[in-house]
């Protein structure tokens, strides 16, 4: 079966595209058809590829080529489930603003489709160019949507935004500029395939600093501490279907980056802040949950849980061992899956509490609300890694590649998996058990939220049930993105 | 079919059942068919655990342990992880003990839960709570161990938290839960530490390395033995986190007797057991576990004399009689530490159960200051109850009598510093037996309350729905815990599960009698055949002076209760006017929950406030945010001079800058 990846890449923005020429009630059919039918070639996709294979379905055609610039796509284990779970989670978010999105909801959807062509863009990309030009397109969509369909103090918000994220973005550019000139051979041709770049090589004292540019602009983007200033003002503000995509699929794109192109490309520099990395990620995770542990707002409770959560993909990928990365990869995946639905939820109990979203307003609403509750519950438990959910065998990788050299910062992020357990656990009683806050007027879930959450929550399960499903099909790829990096590591260490 | 296509059938049935009650609902499914489906779900898991057992006797000894693996769970690297079972004998037993004593509390609670409006919803969450259970004892490596254990985890957080209205359950429940993820996560340490050494994760391949890679008390098995212990005690209720236990009698008094005293607590006891050939070549570790064991069923049984609620006497009492268990299995004695699980299982469930019908005839209220003269309003109850504190009593004859000093006699019989750990374990019995029967005379006996009075007269006392624990009023919309109350006297189902356990309670002790029958030491054997204590197992001759002794002080115990709380009312009020601070110490539990709110509550409360008011606002607000907008203010400031709004020209400057860069490398590179 041939599998063009571009159809999968462009198919939502002409959807999007399509839409705007239709009306309104049309519109959100051909957005939504258009996230379905790339989640139905994902599914194909999903079937047909060969775990043990390489890169696949590979496109490669020339783009700018004064500039060593390709178009160039293709699918291995590393992105094969991040491009499933910007399919998966786009469905969902989608249905959900296509029936509560009113204000101007044709350009709404067109920002929608253009931000799922984006991140597809993103995880497809094998030449770095492309990946930038996807990696900032991202955030064109984003900006207008917080900015135009926020709430609160959106202008701000989006300032903050836009600030931290293209500060990042350009740091990354001024890096990638770099890493494609002094790589270039003596009479040698530019390139920015990243297949070129790894067989090309710059200095260790160059790799070092350019790796410290890429990593700024992916620890702004996932979030780490201490670059998660903007997040706090662009979670309040933005709409509920926007911040589920940003915090469950977008945050993706920057730890992916390091797989995908810091450790192959520079794995020098990657090893040397080998060290850095973990401390900051394992800051990470004590401090996101600390104070997802402290906060009032549903919204930020997540958010810092988000940055809890990425602390212990980081951790995984700058173990620098196989089972820590293959953990760090499932659990991008399985993060991605609870975050959405968690999101989805919020709206559901912010329409049955006058738009309250702060803990201390709200309780009781499960005894109106089983079904609500039920699925939240699951959500939860997987959230914080309960062992039986795919989460937990994330982490359980995640720790053990930890352990394996790192032992003290493994133990110290253990510390995490209880901390999780405290503030997730809080969140649902919080909201659905005690007595009913003063703005509550509960009420079963909506038949839409109900057909967007469900099926998320039916994945969330199977892959409890079968997580070797995805492990299986990430292993080759994600033991070959970190073994240089790995091996110049040992060596050190025998030296 | 073979032993271990059972064994998946004593998974599937519980599983199956809890998806039928929960998916039943939403068709529609009310009234008590839920809980006789639940039930149903139980026997099938009972029977196929019969049958699991037939399959195991007739296979030879040596080969009575099967695994079957459904499908590969996670593998990459050097973890395997199948989701496989094993089905050996000490699997099995847990399954009987588990399965059996679980379809009577099920049946029991088919009526005490009657008129609940929860009640579809307690038995999903009950038969979930027995296949996580099982899932647990019958796993056959440590990474679908964790899964099972954490599953009991939850299901157990779910039953406490039931009447999740009151903010006492949800606190309760929140505690459990985090507790047992401190437990989940000490065994996530020590399966890796047993990975690495051993190159393996499931139990078989584990103890076959473990022989050739660790030496005696190995420091990194000593470790990992260490962490399993974490894991055992925070399941089991050892010190000291034992806290969560007497919090979780905030559940429905079923669910304090199936998975708070009779199934799921003693999970750290299986555990030990399971991984007795770690812990015989770290006999470090299980030193530390037997003096815990011992330290906890003392402190326990102090305890458990002092407070006056009824429900959280018999959890200090739980707490207390697993810790004879723990020492049990730490000093090897596996036979009598699993005999004890099973006797304990059988004489708490029943008291537990006439503890229920009790507050049912005090329209809720537990407190045990409120209770007396049940005697002739409940003689089935009274009847039952007794036969329960007997046996918890260790009276001579009763089960509790044989499993209980089987464990001392080991523990005698090991000698050196050990024969301090059993001289506590006699001081424990005393008091356990004195507590026992404090709670028949209070309960049972004097003046009848008023609520006594009006069930001879034939009606239950109702009194306005009000939480036990805090007297605050309950909802009234909600309707949990029901309003109306059961009691065994009037439920065929409630007497049909407490009267099996009263016999049991009695006369289980049958099974193992020094010199007489050892049918559960023997079953138990090839389990615990690769045993390097095999022989230092006490006499029948010595068994039977302990035995001697045992019966004497569980005697003389309940003579002291009858004396202070029947003969000479008010002694003990004397007593406790005359040492108010012992009193205080020993009501407010030894003070462990202060403690630990010191430690680590408010700590990490502290942590969060700073985190909130300075980190955020000072450094990550301030600092960093500040420098970025300090940034952009003087680019905006330059860019005024072109009229342009300042992100803009934020934006512009950076692309600016950029795009020097760009230009500097491509002019040096040429």
């Amino acid at each position: 079966m041939t599998i063009h990846l571009s159809i999968i890449l462009f198919l939502p923005l002409a959807t999007g595209l399509l839409g705007a020429f239709l009306p309104r009630g049309l519109a959100r059919w051909a957005v939504l058809a258009g996230t379905v039918a790339v989640l139905a070639y994902t599914v194909a996709l999903l079937a047909d590829f060969d775990g043990g294979g390489g890169l696949q379905y590979v496109t490669d055609d020339e783009w700018i080529p004064e500039l060593g610039i390709r178009y160039q796509l293709g699918i291995d284990g590393l992105n094969l489930f991040m491009v499933a779970l910007t399919a998966i989670a786009w469905v969902p978010c989608t249905l959900v603003a296509a029936f509560r999105q009113h204000d101007r909801p044709k350009l709404f959807f067109f920002n929608l489709a253009l931000a799922e062509t984006a991140v597809l863009g993103a995880f497809l990309a094998q030449d770095l160019a492309l990946f930038i030009v996807f990696f900032d397109l991202m955030l064109v969509p984003f900006y207008f949507m917080i900015g135009g369909w926020g709430t609160g103090d959106r202008v701000r918000a989006t300032t903050k935004f836009m600030i931290y994220t293209l500060a990042g973005s350009l740091l990354m550019l001024a890096a990638a500029v770099a890493l494609g000139v002094l790589s270039t051979p003596d009479g040698g041709e530019i390139s920015f395939s990243l297949a070129d770049l790894q067989q090309r090589s710059v200095s260790e004292g160059t790799q070092q600093w350019m790796v410290l540019l890429f990593a700024l602009a992916f620890f702004v983007k996932a979030p780490l501490f201490p670059l998660h200033g903007w997040v706090p003002e662009t979670y309040r503000s933005s709409p509920i279907v926007t911040i589920a995509l940003l915090s469950g699929v977008l945050s993706k794109v920057g730890v992916y980056g390091f797989l995908r192109i810091v450790l192959p490309v520079m794995p020098e520099g990657a090893q040397h802040w080998q060290e850095l990395f973990i401390i900051v990620a394992v800051f990470s995770i004590l401090y996101g949950s600390i104070l997802a542990f402290s906060q009032d707002n549903l919204r930020l409770v997540l958010a810092y849980s988000s940055i809890a959560q990425l602390g212990f993909i980081v951790l995984g990928i700058f173990a620098l061992e196989d089972k820590g990365a293959q953990g760090a990869v499932f659990q991008m995946l399985n993060h991605g899956l609870v975050v959405v639905p968690l999101f989805l939820i919020v709206g559901v109990i912010a329409e049955r509490a006058r738009g309250s979203e702060s803990l201390s307003e709200l309780g009781g609403m499960a005894f109106r609300a089983p079904v609500l509750a039920a699925l939240f519950l699951i959500i939860t438990f997987a959230t914080l890694a309960m062992p039986g959910s795919g989460n937990f065998v994330g982490e359980l990788l995640v720790l053990f590649g930890t352990f394996e050299d790192k032992l003290v910062y493994g133990l110290v992020a253990s510390v995490g998996v209880v901390l999780a357990a405290v503030y997730m656990i809080r969140v649902f009683q919080g909201t659905m058990h005690n007595r009913p806050g003063p703005d509550v007027e509960p009420g079963e879930i909506d038949g839409l939220h109900l057909a967007a959450i469900a099926p998320l929550v039916a994945v969330i399960v199977a892959l409890g049930v079968y997580p070797h499903f995805v492990v299986h099909r990430t292993e080759k790829a994600t033991t070959a993105a970190i073994q240089e990096a790995r091996g110049i590591g040992q060596e050190v260490a025998n030296r | 079919m073979s032993g271990t296509s059972y064994g998946w059938l004593v998974l599937a049935f519980p599983l199956v059942g809890t998806l039928a009650i929960a998916f039943g609902w939403l068709g529609g499914l009310r009234g008590r068919t839920a809980g006789w489906i639940a039930s149903g779900a139980i026997f099938g898991a009972f029977l196929s655990a019969i049958g699991a057992l037939i399959q195991l006797q007739d296979q030879p000894e040596e080969s009575r342990s099967l695994v079957d693996s459904a499908w590969t769970y996670v593998a990459t690297g050097d973890v395997k992880v199948d989701l496989a079972i094993l089905v050996d004998p000490l699997s099995v037993f847990m399954c009987l003990v588990v399965s059996g004593v679980s379809f009577l509390i099920h049946v029991y609670s088919v009526a005490y839960m009657g008129g609940d409006r929860g009640y579809t919803r307690f038995f999903a969450y009950l038969n979930f709570f027995v296949f996580s259970m099982l899932l647990l004892v019958l796993a056959s490596n440590f990474v679908l161990l964790i899964v099972g254990w954490a599953f009991v985890g939850a299901a157990s957080y779910l039953l406490i938290s039931f009447w999740y209205r009151r903010e006492t359950a949800t606190r309760a429940g929140i505690k459990a839960f985090v507790i047992n993820v401190i437990g989940d996560v000490g065994l996530v340490v020590a399966a890796f530490l047993l990975l690495d050494q051993t190159g393996a994760l499931d139990y078989a391949g584990v103890f076959a390395q473990a022989d050739h890679v660790f030496g005696h008390n190995d420091g990194t098995l000593v470790a990992a033995c260490l962490l399993i212990l974490v894991g055992a005690f925070a399941k089991s209720a050892q010190l000291p986190l034992h806290t969560w236990l007497p919090d979780a009698m905030e559940g429905p008094t079923p669910v304090s007797a199936l998975i708070h005293a009779a199934t799921m607590v003693t999970a750290g006891v299986y555990l030990i057991a399971r991984t007795h050939p770690l812990f015989e070549l770290a006999p470090a570790a299980a030193d530390v576990g037997a003096i815990i064991g011992t330290a906890t069923l003392v402190f326990a049984a102090t305890v458990a004399v002092a407070v006056t609620d009824l429900k959280r006497t018999i959890a200090y009492s739980t707490i207390s009689q697993i810790g004879y268990m723990v020492l049990g299995v730490s000093v090897f004695a596996y036979g009598a530490g699993m005999f004890h699980l099973m006797t304990h299982a059988f004489f708490k469930a029943l008291l537990f159960m006439g503890a229920g019908s009790v507050i049912s005839a005090m329209g809720g209220i537990q407190d045990m200051d409120r209770m007396g003269g049940f005697r002739k309003a409940m003689p089935f109850t009274f009847a039952a109850f007794t036969a329960g504190a007997l046996a918890l009593a260790a009276f001579p004859f009763t089960s509790g009598f044989f499993s209980k000093d089987e464990i001392l006699a080991f523990t005698l019989e090991r000698g050196g510093w050990y024969v301090v750990l059993a001289i506590a374990g006699y001081a424990g019995a005393a008091l356990t037996a004195f507590y026992a029967f404090r709670m028949v005379f209070r309960v049972f006996y004097g003046n009848p309350v008023e609520e006594a009075r009006e069930l001879e007269q034939g009606h239950i006392a109702h009194h306005p729905p009000s939480n036990p624990a805090t007297g605050e009023p309950e909802d009234t919309d909600v309707g949990f815990p029901a309003e109306e109350h059961h009691i065994a006297e009037r439920e065929w189902p409630m007497r049909a599960a407490m009267g099996p356990l009263a016999v049991l309670a009695l006369l289980a002790g049958v099974v193992q009698v020094p010199g007489v029958s050892d049918v559960i030491e023997k079953f138990l054997e090839p389990t615990f055949a690769d045993s390097h204590f095999h022989d230092t197992a006490p006499s029948d001759s010595s068994e039977w002076v302990g035995l001697l002794l045992g019966g004497l002080i569980s005697v003389a115990g309940i003579a002291a209760a009858y004396h202070a709380y029947v003969r000479r009312r008010g002694i003990t009020l004397q007593l406790r006017d005359r040492f108010p601070r012992v009193h205080a110490f020993l009501v407010n539990k030894w003070y462990f929950d202060e403690l630990f709110e010191a430690l680590f509550v408010r700590p990490v409360a502290t942590a969060g406030g700073f985190g909130r008011a300075v980190i955020e606002t000072r450094f990550v607000q301030g600092f960093i945010v500040g420098g970025a907008t300090g940034v952009v203010r003087v680019g905006s400031s330059l860019a005024r001079a072109v009229q342009t709004g300042y992100l803009r020209a934020y934006a512009l400057l950076l692309l600016l800058g950029v795009a020097l860069l760009i230009l500097y490398f491509l002019l040096a590179s040429s």
